[in-house]
């Protein structure tokens, strides 16, 4: 490997941490800078595709992430128009993560910035996490495949890059068509220029870098191979260090360790576990975890644009039919919904490993 | 001469190496080089005479390219990838 390499994505990776930190500080919700989930959902609900009135805002982040990716890789001649490996299955797939990350509250990426606030709940969300990615690992070297993607025309390529422009045209000259939460994670948000320029870096670096939490801990397992999980950690290492330094030189919490009253968080152990073991099972079946899966929509991945769409359609699933969790804990139909996601995902994985005659 | 080996599963890398070790070829599994390629799947690295050591081109490969001290020179490439 080689160590510019590895140095590369421990600066981006720290500059990230710190962005995702200083991102609570300008508005974001505590422990909040980012989260692909979140975002996601709150912009499913600012197009009122859910009825849930404390998350709704269109999160200018995930514009930039996708528009970051879209210029690192279009100046580094890497936009390449592709798809249709499994896309129906991969929008399945994305549907169930989100059951996932709104059962534990937050994507892998806001599991490591809830870790870097002291909130000891996403320790339970990790190990699910690396349960999740264990068993995806497991199908991976039985022969798991959702079969290869074949070049698309640019068009295709462009779809969600240039719904992400007409988002942010809507977010900034349309706003009253929109859904805005007046209280709750929605209402707490930076500037939209922060916000977009925020996701604009992240979205470059992480292209840049190919940053991928499910990613990280499958390379792991597979080659000992540390360098994605690397940077990873320097988020970890840069979001504590901001928060610490934020905490000691204003007025706001950004660093309390515990388990009890965390922000956007829930204590109930067992459901944080299972619902990032959805997560890395499904994640790694997809190839990626949500903040990748957004950098390759940027690349001009139409497989990966239809799993955002899986996203959404999951987020507005868990709002509109109460599955998703709070800060009083998971709900019932939470919990029948991610027992429901493992089946299926398990289902998917068996299917796409052991059933190679029909392939 | 050293090649790499891209490919759309991990299995393919893995049924790949497994025919590498039959001919004896040094092979190693591994993360796609980031100066290759910006997706980020499994690899072969393997030392050979030829760029395969089959005559028909391995499942679910997507290129393979041979390393050169400046880079990489394709040798071959599926079709519409």
């Amino acid at each position: 490997m080689k160590k510019s390499t590895k140095l590369g994505i421990i600066i981006a990776g720290l500059i990230i941490g710190v962005i995702a930190s200083v991102l609570v500080l300008f508005g974001n919700p505590t422990n909040m800078g980012f989260c692909i989930a979140c975002f996601v959902r709150d912009t499913t609900g600012a197009l009122k595709l859910h009825g849930a009135a404390p998350v709704q805002y269109i999160r200018p982040e995930i514009i930039g992430i996708v528009l970051g990716s879209l210029i690192m890789a279009v100046g580094s001649k890497e936009f390449k128009a592709r798809g249709g490996s499994s896309p129906l299955t991969r929008f399945v797939l994305g549907f169930f993560v989100m059951v996932g990350c709104l059962m534990f509250l937050g994507c892998p990426f806001r599991m490591i910035i809830r870790l870097a606030g002291g909130d000891f709940n996403a320790i339970l969300g990790l190990v699910g996490f690396v349960l999740g990615v264990l068993v995806g690992v497991f199908f991976l070297k039985k022969g798991f495949s959702l079969k290869r993607s074949y070049k698309q025309s640019v068009f295709e390529g462009a779809a969600m890059p240039v719904i992400q422009v007409v988002l942010l045209i809507l977010l900034v000259a349309a706003p009253a068509v929109l859904m805005f939460s007046e209280e709750g994670p929605g209402s707490k948000h930076a500037a939209v220029a922060i916000s977009l320029v925020a996701g604009l870096i992240v979205g470059a670096l992480a292209q840049k870098t190919r940053l991928c939490m499910a990613g990280g801990f499958r390379d792991v397992v597979l080659f000992k191979d540390a360098r994605l999980i690397s940077g990873f950690i320097a988020i970890f290492v840069g979001c504590l260090a901001s928060n610490l330094i934020l905490n000691a030189v204003t007025e706001n919490t950004f660093f309390k360790t515990g388990f009890a009253e965390q922000a956007i968080a829930h204590t109930d152990g067992l459901w944080n576990l299972l619902g990032m073991l959805l997560v890395g099972f499904a994640c790694i079946l997809l190839g990626g975890c949500p903040l990748r899966q957004l950098v390759l929509t940027g690349e001009g991945n139409s497989d990966s644009a239809l799993t955002v769409i899986g996203l959404v359609a999951g987020a507005a699933f868990c709002h509109n039919f109460g599955l998703a969790s709070s800060a009083e804990g998971p709900t019932a139909n939470g919990k029948i919904a991610v027992i429901i996601g493992i089946i299926v995902v398990a289902i998917i994985a068996s299917c796409n490993t052991f059933n190679k005659k029909n392939a | 001469m050293t090649y790499i080996a891209t490919f759309y599963s991990h299995f393919g890398a893995m049924k790949f190496k497994k025919k590498c070790d039959k001919c004896g070829w040094p092979a190693t599994l591994m993360p796609v080089p980031r100066t290759l390629s910006s997706s980020c799947g499994t690899c072969v690295r393997y030392e050979g005479d030829t760029f395969c050591p089959t005559e028909e081109m391995p499942d679910e490969a997507e290129q393979i390219v041979r390393v050169l001290d400046d880079g990489y020179e394709v040798c071959w490439m599926a079709e519409d990838s």
